[in-house]
């Protein structure tokens, strides 16, 4: 009579027959996390070695359920492989992305307060050389030191494989209001440094002809330390009009 | 012995250009009991702390720096004569956000995460020093990996990386609303 009986199971978070908790696991009621296999089985061998007479139908069920537990048990502890993952749900994959990038935008609200606040704050890290063009004991460069600083940069420019993708239109007017911004923040601009960063052949010529214009207006100055260093533009007069 | 403790602190943290990190400063005054000189921090912060002093020591990535206070912006541009600081622009504060979110991370997956390419702009942090390059993972290509640097926790003024807004703050953010896309 016990033998028509099925198998129970005692454990912390269940009790009764095995087909219920596999159940319970499947419907997602029970975490297979906390269901100790090794624990069921060895109980279970306990339990048969105590009856004289082994009724098949019991025992291959048993089994099939132990083994649908160890199956899904195994699945939920092994890593998954990354091919699995992709073919899951494509929506998720978008979502997740939009929240990514909800999240940097957010973030990077958040630094550029944390920046503005930051930048209120001087320390001696932020201070820029606190030389002062009269304080120097510099060389102003010719006309044939800048062309020929910026053919030199052309012609590395020039072996560059660059394409112009977008045309620009460059104005001198444009530029030379560029290049005093600059001086502005800065104090001095860093010739070289400036022409390697000009997109195209055009916006470089553009730039030489504004910085030339600005030497003739002598509202900057283009000075070398000693000779062979870089050449340094500095601003000596900010306004077109004030001499 | 602990006053003269203390002024040595004062100099030590006054003549660094990046901030000075408790360690070092134990590294540097072996001869004192550590806990000697963490009194003597402590106390020197607290001197500092009152209104009436144009500079303050402030915590930042980790270390102690001298720093002017906020309101005397005005004063020191005028005297340095700079109108104003350069300020990163948005498409490097996207960057630095995805690459402190994602670190370690890799040029192709900044490009993704910002739906734009992305090269330029770590170039610049790069020169910035506020991201560095730490290797190359192993997969193909080969592609550099980048991580914030301690520049970049100096420059927003954060302890540490953990002072980066956590999930939920961020959520309250996008929650506030439409501010958040300027």
């Amino acid at each position: 009579m016990e033998s028509t009986e099925t198998y129970q199971v005692k454990l912390k978070v269940f009790q009764g027959p095995l087909d219920l908790l596999l159940f319970l696991i499947r419907k997602q009621k029970i975490d297979i996390h906390d269901i100790p296999i090794a624990i069921i089985t060895q109980e279970y061998l306990e339990y048969l070695e105590q009856k004289e007479k082994i009724n098949l139908n019991r025992e291959a069920e048993f089994l099939l359920m132990a083994a649908l537990l160890i199956y899904i048990k195994s699945q939920m502890l092994l890593p998954r492989e990354k091919a699995a993952e992709e073919e899951e749900d494509p929506r998720e994959s978008l979502v997740h992305r939009l929240l990514d990038y909800q999240k940097m935008k957010a973030a990077s609200t958040l630094l550029k307060k944390k920046e503005a606040e930051e930048l209120l704050k001087w320390k001696r890290t932020f201070l820029p050389p606190l030389l002062r063009i009269e304080d120097l004991d510099l060389v102003e460069v010719s006309l044939f030191d800048l062309a020929e600083a910026f053919f030199a940069v052309l012609k590395r420019k020039e072996r560059e494989d660059f394409q112009i993708i977008k045309r620009k239109e460059h104005s001198v007017e444009e530029k030379i209001r560029e290049i005093l911004t600059i001086l502005r923040e800065n104090s001095y601009l860093d010739f070289l440094d400036f022409f390697i960063r000009q997109q195209t052949l055009e916006e470089a010529l553009v730039s030489f002809f504004s910085l030339l214009e600005l030497i003739k207006a002598k509202r900057v100055m283009a000075v070398q330390e000693r000779r062979f260093q870089s050449i340094k533009v500095w601003l000596i007069n900010d306004s077109p009009t004030g001499k | 012995m602990n006053n003269r403790l203390k002024t040595i602190v004062e100099a030590l943290i006054f003549i660094s250009q990046k901030p000075l990190t408790p360690e070092k400063i134990k590294d540097v005054l072996q001869e004192f009991p550590p806990e000697e000189i963490d009194q003597a921090i402590e106390e020197l912060l607290q001197s500092y702390s009152s209104n009436e002093r144009g500079i303050q020591i402030i915590k930042s990535a980790g270390g102690y720096i001298f720093s002017t206070n906020p309101e005397d912006d005005h004063w020191i541009r005028r005297l340095l004569r700079i109108e104003r600081k350069n300020k990163l622009s948005p498409a490097a504060l996207e960057t630095l956000s995805a690459v402190a979110y994602h670190q370690p991370i890799t040029l192709s997956e900044i490009s993704a995460l910002r739906d734009t390419d992305s090269f330029h702009t770590l170039k610049t942090l790069l020169q910035k020093k506020l991201v560095k390059i730490v290797g190359r993972k192993k997969s193909p290509g080969r592609p550099l990996i980048y991580r914030t640097s301690h520049e970049f926790l100096s420059y927003f003024g954060l302890e540490s990386l953990k002072e980066l807004p956590s999930q939920e703050e961020i959520s309250k953010i996008l929650e506030a609303g439409e501010d958040v896309q300027e």
